[in-house]
Parts: C-alpha cells; sequence; structure tokens
C-alpha cells in the first residue's frame, strides 16, 4: 500500500482513482460494455462521478485527523478480537436501528425535528439509491412479454412484474415517493429555521439554509416533471427536464462539501457502544481527585493519545494528565491554580491549606525562598 | 471587537444569577452551560463563576472525532454541530477547564457559546449582564488591562506569564473575543 501511495499525489488522490476505477467497471458490467446507457441520464452520470470523488477526498482528509484515526483504528480494532463479538454485534445492531433507522435521538430533540429530519434523510438516500443505480446502469428494465416486465441488476436478470400491479408501480414511482418525504421533510425545515429564533443564534445561512433551498428547488422542479407527462400531457416537458437536470447536478456537486457531509459521519455513532460507554450513562473510571465514576480507561486513553498527537501538554505536577480528573475536579484545579490554593490535589478529603504564612490567605502565591534569601543578604550588608 | 470577558474568582458571592440568565439565552434550550461552585466546602463557603476560556487552539475540537465543534470568525468556540456529534464525550474529558457538557437524552454536547448573537454586537453575554458583584465582566480590552495591573500590584497570580506549555494554570488574562 506503501509502495501505491507514493505513485499518487495524495492519499486522497489515490482513493479517488480506486473510486473511479469501480464505479466505471460497475458500470461496464451493468450496462453490458455500454451498449445500454442512457444518455438522458449522461448529466446525472458526470455529476454523481464527481460526488463520488468529492466524497472520496473528504472522507479521507477528516479519517486522517488524528482524532478520527484514533477512533477508527480502535474500532478495527475492537471489531478483529473474539472476545468482543458479541458486544461489537449488539452495538452494530442498536446504532443501526434506533440512530440511524428510526433517528430516535432527533425525536428526543422534539417530534417535529424528528419526522422532518426522517423524511428528509431517507427521502435523500432513497432518491439517491435509485439516481445512482439507474445512471451508472446498475439496473435497468426489460420487457420480457407483453405482460411481464423484468428488472436487470448488473446484467442478471432479477425479479419480474405485471406492468400494472402493485409492485411495478411501487418500483416506478419510487422517485416520486422518495422525493414527496424531501418535499414535506425541506419544507418543515425552512419554516423551523424561519420561525425558530433559537436556532437564528448561530444560523449561517449559506451554511444552513443554502442546502434546504437546494433540496426544495431539486425536489420541486423533480415532482413538476411528473405533474408535466401526467397531468399536463407534457408541458414543457423537455425544458422542465433540462431544469431538473441542473438543479440535481447542483445538489450532487454540492453533497460532499456542505452541511450534508454530515451522512457519512453518523455511522461513526457505532464506536460510542462499541470503544468506550457500553451502557448509555453508565461510566466504569475512577476521577483521580473525588473518585466518582466519570468515563471509561479505553476512551481516557485515546483522548490523551489524541491530545499528545497534537502537541498538548496536560500534564499535571503528580505525573498524571488532567483527562484522569473528571470534569468538576478539573474546573477546581484550574481554580485552586489561580487562587494559590493548589495543595488538596490527590487528598481531597484534607482541609485547604489557604494561609501560607506570608500573604492574606487565599489570594496570594508565595516567593521562591531564594528571594527572601536575597533579602537576608542585602540587609547583613 | 474590543470588548474581553473579565473573570475575578473572589468576587463571586454564589447567588446563581448567571445561571439563571444563561438558560434563558437564546438556544440554550433551558439549560444552563455555566458553572458556579465551591472551591472547597469543607473550608468556606467561597464560591467561583467558571464559563468557557474560548481558546484560540481548543482542545475540545482537536480530540472530536466527529470534526463537530466549530470556531466563528470572531473566535468563539462554538456547542458541536448537532448533525455531526456523534456523542462520544471527548470534548469533555479533552478540554482542560472541564467546560463541556453532554445531553444523554438528546445524545449531544453542549458549551458556552458567549451568548453568540449578543457579544458578536458588543452586547454583554447574559451572564455577565446580571451579575451583581462584577465577578463576570464584559468589558473594554482597556478597561481589562488597567484592573489587571491593579490585580499585580496585589501580588495577584494574573500578573505572571504562562510558559508556552503551562498556560492551562493559569486563568488566562482575559479572554473570548480576542482583536489583537
Amino acid at each position: 500500500m506503501k509502495v501505491l501511495e507514493k505513485s499518487f499525489y495524495s492519499k486522497a488522490s489515490m482513493y479517488s482513482f480506486f473510486v473511479v476505477m469501480i464505479l466505471f467497471f460497475s458500470m461496464w458490467i451493468g450496462t453490458g460494455q455500454f451498449t445500454k446507457v442512457d444518455y438522458m441520464l449522461f448529466g446525472y452520470m458526470v455529476a454523481s462521478f464527481i460526488f463520488f470523488i468529492g466524497m472520496t477526498v473528504r472522507i479521507t482528509a477528516w479519517t486522517m485527523r488524528p482524532a478520527t484515526h484514533e477512533i477508527i483504528k480502535r474500532s478495527i480494532q475492537n471489531m478483529k478480537n473474539r472476545n468482543r463479538q458479541k458486544r461489537n454485534t449488539k452495538a452494530i445492531a442498536k446504532t443501526l436501528f434506533d440512530n440511524i433507522i428510526l433517528q430516535k435521538y432527533i425525536f428526543k430533540r422534539g417530534i417535529y425535528r424528528g419526522i422532518q429530519h426522517w423524511l428528509i434523510a431517507w427521502g435523500c438516500i432513497g432518491s439517491l439509491a435509485i439516481t445512482f443505480g439507474l445512471t451508472f446502469g446498475w439496473m435497468h428494465f426489460r420487457l420480457v412479454d407483453a405482460t411481464t416486465y423484468q428488472m436487470v441488476v448488473f446484467g442478471i436478470p432479477s425479479i419480474s412484474m405485471h406492468p400494472d400491479g402493485l409492485l411495478a408501480s411501487l418500483v416506478f414511482e419510487g422517485l416520486n415517493i422518495t422525493a414527496t418525504m424531501l418535499l414535506i421533510g425541506v419544507i418543515m425545515a425552512i419554516v423551523r429555521r424561519i420561525k425558530n429564533h433559537d436556532l437564528q443564534v448561530t444560523q449561517r445561512p449559506e451554511f444552513d439554509l443554502l442546502p434546504l433551498y437546494i433540496l426544495l428547488a431539486m425536489t420541486a422542479t423533480g415532482l413538476f416533471l411528473t405533474i408535466s407527462y401526467k397531468l399536463l400531457g407534457g408541458w414543457m416537458h423537455p425544458q422542465l427536464q433540462l431544469l431538473h437536470q441542473i438543479t440535481t447536478v447542483l445538489f450532487l456537486v454540492y453533497f460532499p462539501f456542505g452541511k450534508l457531509f454530515h451522512l457519512p459521519i453518523r455511522p461513526m455513532a457505532i464506536s460510542v457502544p462499541m470503544n468506550y460507554q457500553e451502557e448509555p450513562g453508565v461510566d466504569t473510571k475512577k476521577c483521580l481527585g473525588c473518585g466518582e465514576l466519570y468515563s471509561n480507561d479505553d476512551q481516557i486513553a485515546d483522548v490523551q493519545t489524541i491530545l499528545g498527537k497534537q502537541a498538548f501538554d496536560f500534564q499535571t505536577k503528580d505525573g498524571h494528565q488532567l483527562s484522569d480528573y473528571c470534569t468538576g475536579c478539573r474546573r477546581k484545579i484550574r481554580v485552586m491554580s489561580q487562587l494559590n490554593m493548589n495543595s488538596p490535589l490527590g487528598e481531597a478529603a484534607g482541609p485547604v491549606q489557604t494561609n501560607n504564612g506570608i500573604h492574606l490567605p487565599g489570594f496570594g502565591r508565595g516567593r521562591s525562598e531564594a528571594f527572601y534569601d536575597n533579602r537576608v543578604k542585602e540587609e547583613r550588608k | 471587537m474590543k470588548k474581553v470577558m473579565y473573570l475575578e474568582f473572589e468576587r463571586c458571592i454564589g447567588c446563581r444569577a448567571c445561571q439563571a440568565a444563561c438558560r434563558e439565552c437564546g438556544g440554550h434550550d433551558m439549560k444552563e452551560r455555566n458553572y458556579v461552585e465551591y472551591i472547597d466546602f469543607t473550608e468556606s463557603r467561597q464560591t467561583f463563576p467558571m464559563l468557557c476560556m474560548q481558546c484560540k487552539d481548543p482542545a475540545c475540537a482537536k480530540v472530536c472525532p466527529a470534526n463537530a465543534i466549530q470556531i466563528t470568525e470572531e473566535g468563539v468556540v462554538l456547542s458541536a454541530m448537532e448533525e455531526k456529534c456523534i456523542g462520544c464525550r471527548n470534548c469533555t474529558f479533552g478540554c482542560p477547564f472541564g467546560i463541556p457538557k453532554f445531553d444523554f437524552e438528546e445524545n449531544k454536547m453542549y458549551k458556552c457559546d458567549m451568548c453568540y448573537d449578543r457579544t458578536k454586537h458588543e452586547i454583554a453575554p447574559m451572564c455577565a449582564s446580571v451579575c451583581p458583584s462584577d465577578a463576570i465582566r464584559f468589558i473594554d480590552h482597556e478597561e481589562m488591562m488597567e484592573l489587571r495591573r491593579k490585580r499585580t500590584q496585589m501580588n495577584l497570580i494574573e500578573g505572571k506569564k504562562p510558559s508556552e506549555n503551562d498556560k492551562w494554570q493559569y486563568v488566562p488574562e482575559f479572554f473570548g473575543v480576542y482583536s489583537d
């Protein structure tokens, strides 16, 4: 791998190269040596390639950060560890179901937010899946006989259906269903962003609102295409098609570089129950100062490695790290240090020695012995 | 911006008005993000207020595996972006001052953001605007320097310059929104 890496400018360009190669060959197989390429989708295809390259570059850059690298390293270690298989499976299943499929934690932040995000998220993922499936030619449809329609996935004939059946209509209306979900979610989100004053404290229009407007433009033009050919007899269809293509290309190219990039970050939530806190809210490591449980050994070890890698020196006088203390003790250490009362570290039970015999108790700091020695010498002269 | 936050711990009377005010701030969702704690309850009833130092090179952001903690152009370190925060609590362990708080229910971290919507218009943050004993102040840089010189004459530790690697041992002489 190292040798291979040297023939590229960077890790990101190497992985992008591989991703493009894989996509290209999957397209080659899916479209039967490019005989069944849908040229109507050409713009989408180019944008999808850019989408994948952008995602690869961003994910590579993100995983190279020391903090991300450390957590991923430990996750891989734990995945390989046979003794932890039960915990790993449980963590993955639970996070996948609660955090990604149902998104329970967002519902806890508010029902409205939960519904809104769930609709946008699954509308987006569904639309993306259908778009990529069709543009890269991974699947296409074939008429077997007058009443049988068949889906061909990677050149392999799979499920067949009656063109008027329920399954067929679900498949054909797939994008309309996901787009409707998206439209409802996006309108809810825009209303919330405009109405909720609390959000406006840290909201940035170009970061928080722009993706919503792009999504709105894309879904609205896409759904209007359906309205055009179903209800309006194909009114303005070629122009609308072009408009939808432009907005979708905009979305696909924007996706890896804006707020929507949180999509590939979320699955890392698996590493929390897998590596760190098995049960939410249950800690196993004791604070050095007060003895209360505040964390777990693995996590503190990781935090210390990450800090060390980035040249943060948080070593206390007794050779421990600040992260060996709980947050409350850390705040106390800080204040004790400022008020010149940092004696009680290590034995929290003992009384604080605030009177150092020289200054007013509490707020002064003793001078070094050399200072007083010098004064004695001066007086003797 | 020329205004800075200035804390004097020994002025704190423990009324917790700053915490009540913090809860009321926009976007804080009725949860306080600052602390008022006893220095040592067995010794005295002296309390101290504590809020985020808004580090220039924040350890919390550097230990965040999701890259969720952002710094505004004014230098304010914001709470983890809700869409990115994976709820690992690394920030609470990385911070040398023990500032970030974690909400297990909603699975997100939240921390003092210096009432960003107020301070970016040079209005004092909620805590500083209600503190009755001036333990928390939001003042001009010049005024802070004046106060600091006075404290140095009183041989208080703020007069001493920390070296490169032991900054955390000292309260920053001033913090918040820097202009240099």
